[in-house]
C-alpha cells in the first residue's frame, strides 16, 4: 500500500516537472494577451476575444480578468513585461495619479480607446407617478447628510412641494459595485455641488465633502437591491411609488413594464445617453500598452476586432453596449488603426 | 410523607418522577432526531433544486440545417483542411453567411436568429472532421439560439415559443445530450459553454496540493508525534499548526498573492500557484489528521518492533505509517476536499479570468470550478441559469466521489484493537 503510494506520488512529480519548463517563467515569454479592469468592460472585452479566437484560431485564447477598474490600472502600470497585463479595461478615463504611476515603472505610450457608452438610468414603473427629477433632487433623496444636515425627507414632495406626495423608496446598486461609483460620481456629487457651500467645502476639507455628497442614506429609504438588476426590475414592478437606478440595457429591456425618469428634463434613451445629455452617462475604455504590441503576437489584431465589433447593432450592441456618436466611434477607429498614444495631458 | 412513600416504585411521587426522567429522555432523542431531519432537508432541498434545475444544463436543443455546398460552395482550399490550419483557413470560407442565408430560406425572415450565434462552429467542426461533407448537399445539426433552447425547455417568451412550436412541427428540432458542457470551455454564448476547462484546472491545481501538502504534512506529523521532545518549543508549534487551520481562507490568498506572485514572480492565474496557496491551506489540516492517526498506534506495536531490534526509522515506516495510513488519507481527502470547494484565496492570485481554452500546463492560466460557477452566476444571458447549476451538479459529484473515496479507504484498511 505504501510503496504503490509512494510509487503514484513520484509518478506524478515526474508528470508535474515534465509540464513544468516554464515554471518561475513570470519575465519570460507569453502567447496569450492578457487584460485585467472594470467588471462593467468584462463582458464586452470577452466577447471580442471569443469572437477573436473564433475568427483567427491560430492566436492562443486571450486571458481576460474582472478586477475593477482601479485594482486593474494598478496592475497594468505595474511595468512591461510578460507579467503585466496588455490591456486595461476601465469604465472611466484614466488619472493623471496613475498615469504618472504607470511612466514611473517604465510604462508609456500608452493607447486610449473609447469602445462605447455606458448609461446608469433611473426607472419606475408605467403605473407610477411618471416623475421627473433634477440631480439635485436626487441627492437630496438620497444622501445620507444633504447639505450637512441629516437627511429627514420622507416622501418626494419633502424635496420638492411640486413632487408626488409617495414615500421615498429607491432600490439601487450596493456599495461594491462600480455602478453605485457612477451613481456618486455622475448624479450625486454634481447635485451636491450644486449649493455654493459644498462645492466651497471641497477646498477645504475634502475628506467632509465626501461624505456630505457621496455618502447614500440607511435609513431605509434606499435599499441596497444586490449586484443584480433583475431583482431590481421585478421590484419596480411590485412597487408602482419606488424607483429604481441600474444599467441602461435593463430598461430598454423591461420598456414593456418600465418607464425611464428623465433627470433635468433628459430622458434615458439610446440617443441621450450615447451623446452624454442624460446625466447617468459614462464612457468605457480599454487601455493598451505599445510596449508590447510587438512582443505579445494578435495584440494588434485584437485591438483591429474590438473596433470591428462596437458599431450599432454589432455584437457589443447585442450585449448591452452603447455605441459611440458616429464621429467619436471614428475618431477611435482611426486611434486604433494607427495605435497613437495618449498625450498625458488631456488626464485630470 | 414517610420516607416509604419517597421510594415506593408504585407511589406517586416516585411515578411522577419517573414520567419526567422518560419525559427528558424522550424530549432529547426527537431533539437530535428533529437536528438530523432538519439538515437532511436541506440537503435534500439543496440537491433537488439544483439538480431539478441543472438536469436541462446537460441537454442542449439543436435545428437542423441543409447546405447546398455545390450550389454555392465554400471558398477554401482543400489542401489547407488536412493540416492543422483547418481551423484558420474555415473561419475565412464564410461559413456563417452560408449558414444564415439557408436557415433564412427553410425557415423564413427570422430563421437566421433561430441559431446561435455561434453555431457556425458547429459545421466548421463537421467539415473539418469530414472534408467530404464539402462535395455535396448536408445536413447538419447546429446550435439553437439561447431563446428556442429555453421554449424547448419551457422557460421564455411567448414569441420564442412559437417559434420553437413551428420548428418542432417541421421535424427540424431536436433535443440532445450536450456533450460539449462536458469538453468545452467557458465561453460568452450559454449554447458553447462547457466545464472541462474550469475541471482541468480544479485537476491541476489538487495535484500540485497534494503533492506539496501531502509529504510535508505527513512528515511533519511523524516527527511531532515520534521524534519531538516535549517541550515549549513543540507545544508552541502546535498551537501554530492548529491556529494555521483555523485561519480564514482569504488570509491564504492574500500571502500567495504577496509571496508567490509579487516576491517569487510566478505567473497569475496558473494552477501552479493556486495549488501552492491551497497547499498551505490544506497542510495543518494533514497534520492534524496524521498526528491523530499516528497517536491511535498503540504502543505496543512500536515496542515490538523496537524489541526485535528494529531501528526508529525502521519503527516508522514499516509499522507506524502503514497503519496510520487509513486514518491519514481520510484526513488528506477531507482536506483536499475543501480546498476543492474553495473560492476566496484563488480570487485573490487571478484564477477569476475569462478562459476560453483549457489549460495545458501546470502554469497556464486556468480557472477553478468553483471560481467557474461563481463567474457564470454573475452573467446577464438567462441560458447561464441552467448551466450554473449543472456545473453545481459536476461540482457536487466530483465531491461526493473524493468523500466517497475518504470512506472507501478507511473502510478496507482500517484496523481495530
Amino acid at each position: 500500500m505504501l510503496r504503490s503510494l509512494v510509487i503514484l506520488m513520484a509518478s506524478a512529480g515526474l508528470l508535474s516537472a515534465c509540464h513544468d519548463p516554464a515554471g518561475g517563467a513570470g519575465g519570460g515569454v507569453r502567447e496569450q494577451i492578457r487584460a485585467v479592469g472594470s467588471s462593467t468592460v468584462f463582458p464586452f472585452t470577452t466577447a471580442v476575444a471569443e469572437q477573436f479566437v473564433n475568427a483567427k484560431p491560430n492566436y492562443r485564447s486571450p486571458i481576460i480578468e474582472s478586477t475593477g477598474t482601479g485594482a486593474g490600472m494598478k496592475l497594468f502600470c505595474s511595468g512591461v513585461g510578460a507579467q503585466y497585463p496588455d490591456i486595461e479595461n476601465a469604465s472611466r478615463r484614466m488619472k493623471a495619479g496613475e498615469y504618472a504611476l504607470c511612466k514611473k515603472n517604465g510604462v508609456d505610450k500608452i493607447v486610449e480607446i473609447q469602445i462605447g457608452v455606458d448609461g446608469l438610468a433611473l426607472g419606475e414603473s408605467k403605473r407610477g407617478s411618471r416623475m421627473a427629477l433634477s440631480v439635485r433632487e436626487i441627492y437630496l433623496a438620497i444622501a445620507a447628510n444633504p447639505d450637512g444636515k441629516p437627511n429627514r425627507a420622507r416622501t418626494w414632495a419633502d424635496i420638492n412641494p411640486a413632487l408626488p406626495t409617495t414615500p421615498i423608496v429607491v432600490y439601487g446598486p450596493p456599495s461594491t459595485s462600480g455602478t453605485r461609483d457612477s451613481l456618486t460620481e455622475l448624479i450625486m456629487t454634481p447635485g451636491c455641488d450644486q449649493n455654493p457651500a459644498n462645492k466651497a467645502l471641497k477646498a477645504v476639507d475634502e475628506d467632509k465633502h465626501k461624505d456630505r455628497c457621496t455618502r447614500i442614506r440607511e435609513d431605509g429609504a434606499y435599499v441596497d437591491a444586490g449586484e443584480n438588476d433583475n431583482l431590481i426590475v421585478q421590484k419596480l414592478g411590485a412597487n408602482p411609488d419606488a424607483v429604481g437606478i441600474f444599467g441602461y440595457s435593463f430598461l430598454e429591456e423591461n420598456l414593456d413594464t418600465l418607464a425611464g425618469i428623465p433627470i433635468d428634463g433628459v430622458e434615458p434613451t439610446y440617443d441621450s445617453i450615447a451623446s452624454f445629455a442624460y446625466p447617468g452617462a459614462r464612457p468605457l475604455y480599454i487601455y493598451v500598452k505599445s510596449a508590447h504590441l510587438r512582443a505579445i503576437p494578435g495584440l494588434k489584431e485584437f485591438v483591429a476586432e474590438y473596433a470591428g465589433a462596437w458599431n450599432p447593432g454589432g455584437p457589443l450592441a447585442r450585449r448591452g453596449l452603447i455605441a459611440a456618436t458616429p464621429d467619436v466611434r471614428a475618431q477611435n477607429v482611426a486611434v486604433a488603426t494607427a495605435l497613437t498614444p495618449l498625450d498625458p495631458a488631456v488626464l485630470k | 410523607m414517610n420516607r416509604l412513600g419517597l421510594t415506593d416504585w408504585n407511589g406517586p411521587v416516585m411515578r411522577r418522577r419517573l414520567a419526567r426522567r422518560y419525559a427528558a429522555e424522550r424530549r432529547f432523542r426527537l431533539l437530535g432526531l428533529g437536528a438530523v431531519l432538519l439538515s437532511a432537508a436541506f440537503l435534500a432541498f439543496l440537491l433537488v433544486s439544483m439538480i431539478g434545475q441543472g438536469a436541462t444544463g446537460f441537454l442542449r436543443t439543436e435545428v437542423r440545417v441543409t447546405l447546398d455546398f455545390k450550389a454555392a460552395p465554400l471558398l477554401i482550399d482543400r489542401a489547407a483542411l488536412a493540416g492543422r490550419g483547418a481551423d484558420l483557413a474555415l473561419a475565412n470560407a464564410g461559413i456563417p453567411a452560408h449558414l444564415n442565408a439557408a436557415a433564412t430560406t427553410a425557415y423564413g425572415g427570422e430563421g437566421a436568429g433561430y441559431l446561435s450565434e455561434n453555431s457556425w462552429l458547429d459545421v466548421r467542426d463537421a467539415v473539418r472532421d469530414d472534408p467530404a461533407l464539402l462535395d455535396g448537399k448536408a445536413s447538419f445539426w447546429v446550435a439553437a439560439a439561447t431563446a428556442i433552447d429555453l421554449a424547448a425547455k419551457g422557460h421564455g417568451t411567448a414569441e420564442a415559443k412559437a417559434a420553437y412550436a413551428k420548428l418542432k412541427q417541421a421535424g427540424a428540432v431536436r433535443k440532445t445530450f450536450n456533450a460539449g458542457f462536458l469538453t468545452r470551455s467557458n465561453s460568452n454564448d450559454p449554447t458553447r459553454a462547457g466545464i472541462w476547462g474550469a475541471f482541468k484546472g480544479s485537476l491541476l491545481t489538487m495535484i500540485v496540493t497534494l503533492l506539496l501538502a501531502f509529504p510535508i504534512g505527513v512528515l511533519s506529523a511523524v516527527y511531532l508525534e515520534e521524534y519531538a521532545p516535549r517541550n515549549r518549543m513543540t507545544d508552541l508549534i502546535e498551537v501554530s499548526i492548529n491556529n494555521l487551520a483555523a485561519v480564514p481562507s482569504i488570509i491564504f490568498g492574500l500571502l500567495g498573492l504577496a509571496v508567490f506572485l509579487n516576491t517569487w514572480q510566478l505567473p497569475r492565474s496558473a494552477a501552479l500557484v493556486g495549488g501552492l496557496t491551497l497547499a498551505l491551506m490544506t497542510m495543518p489540516v494533514i497534520v492534524i489528521a496524521a498526528r491523530n492517526a499516528i497517536k491511535s498506534v498503540p504502543p505496543s506495536i512500536r515496542d515490538a518492533a523496537l524489541g526485535v531490534g528494529a531501528s526508529p526509522v525502521q519503527v516508522v515506516f514499516h509499522h507506524v505509517l502503514p497503519l496510520a495510513l487509513p486514518g491519514i488519507l481520510t484526513g488528506t481527502i477531507i482536506g483536499m476536499a475543501r480546498a476543492l470547494g474553495e473560492t476566496a484565496p484563488l480570487l485573490m492570485i487571478g484564477m477569476r479570468a475569462f478562459i476560453a481554452t483549457p489549460p495545458d500546463g501546470f502554469t497556464d492560466p486556468a480557472t477553478v470550478l468553483p471560481v467557474q460557477i461563481f463567474l457564470w452566476s454573475d452573467e446577464v444571458s438567462r441560458g447561464f441559469v441552467e448551466k450554473t447549476s449543472a456545473a453545481i451538479v459536476v461540482l457536487l459529484a466530483f465531491l461526493l466521489a473524493m468523500n466517497g473515496l475518504a470512506i472507501y479507504l478507511r473502510n478496507r484498511f482500517e484496523r481495530r484493537w
